[in-house]
């Protein structure tokens, strides 16, 4: 997929989706971290994501 | 396209041109699966050899870094900075043991911008992650374990879903 066709509302179906296939099976792991999780997992890659924390100045840190 | 996803093609770009045999491992290797983590570098394991060596050099110029340079005298880490991300360079294992050629063998290849980067498996990134024992390292595996669960639980069910439907 490139950025220009990358639709946020299919990776919203795709969580839900993928959320609802693992039911019971991560009910330890806390809701929000599955999200987390799962849009991370299914985001394709070229999409936009941030993988680097830069250090503006000690201490502070920008993506 | 982010700026970080530009960057990594353009080291891709770099370890193709310069024919360097890598592994992306450490926190970069579980970001590019889907880890949700940030980090501060990418980390690079590769074969300790004189020509290695040399094409770890050429890396740094293709990369807007400056000269390798050891992490510490204690370390055979090289680092290679200045240049927009920090590239470190492992040599031949990990800490844990893994050797160079089982983190190869285990592998997985993820495709971006047109390269095809050899990325160490969410497990051996975690192992590693143990092994190191630091405070930044374990704070990083609940987390990278409840990926590699979540990935695991997803990758069962399409396979149960496959053989029932064949």
């Amino acid at each position: 997929m490139t950025p220009a066709t990358y639709d946020p509302e299919q990776l919203v179906r795709d969580v839900e989706l993928a959320r609802g296939r693992l039911g019971d099976e991560v009910a330890d792991i806390d809701p929000h971290d599955v999200v987390l999780i799962l849009q991370s997992l299914l985001r394709p890659l070229g999409t936009g994501r941030r993988y680097f924390l830069r250090e503006i100045r000690p201490g502070v840190y920008v993506a | 396209m982010s700026p970080d996803e530009a960057f990594l093609i353009r080291l891709l770009t770099a370890l193709d041109t310069v024919r360097l045999d890598y592994v992306v491992v450490g926190m970069a290797a579980a970001a590019l699966q889907g880890a949700p983590v940030m980090t501060q570098d990418v980390d690079l394991l590769v074969r300790d050899t004189p020509l290695t060596r040399s094409r770890i050099d050429e890396l740094a110029k293709h990369i807007g870094a400056g000269r390798p340079l050891p992490v510490s005298e204690l370390s055979t880490t090289l680092t290679l900075i200045g240049g927009e991300v920090a590239v470190d360079v492992l040599f031949d294992r990990l800490p844990g043991g893994h050797s160079f050629e089982g983190i190869r063998a285990r592998a997985v290849t993820i495709a971006l911008g047109g390269h095809a980067a050899l990325v160490a498996s969410l497990d051996d990134v975690i192992a590693s992650k143990e092994a190191i024992g630091r405070p930044k390292d374990l704070a990083s595996l609940p987390i990278l374990r409840d990926t590699q669960r979540i990935r695991s639980s997803l990758a069962r069910e399409d396979r149960v879903r496959e053989e029932g439907n064949p």
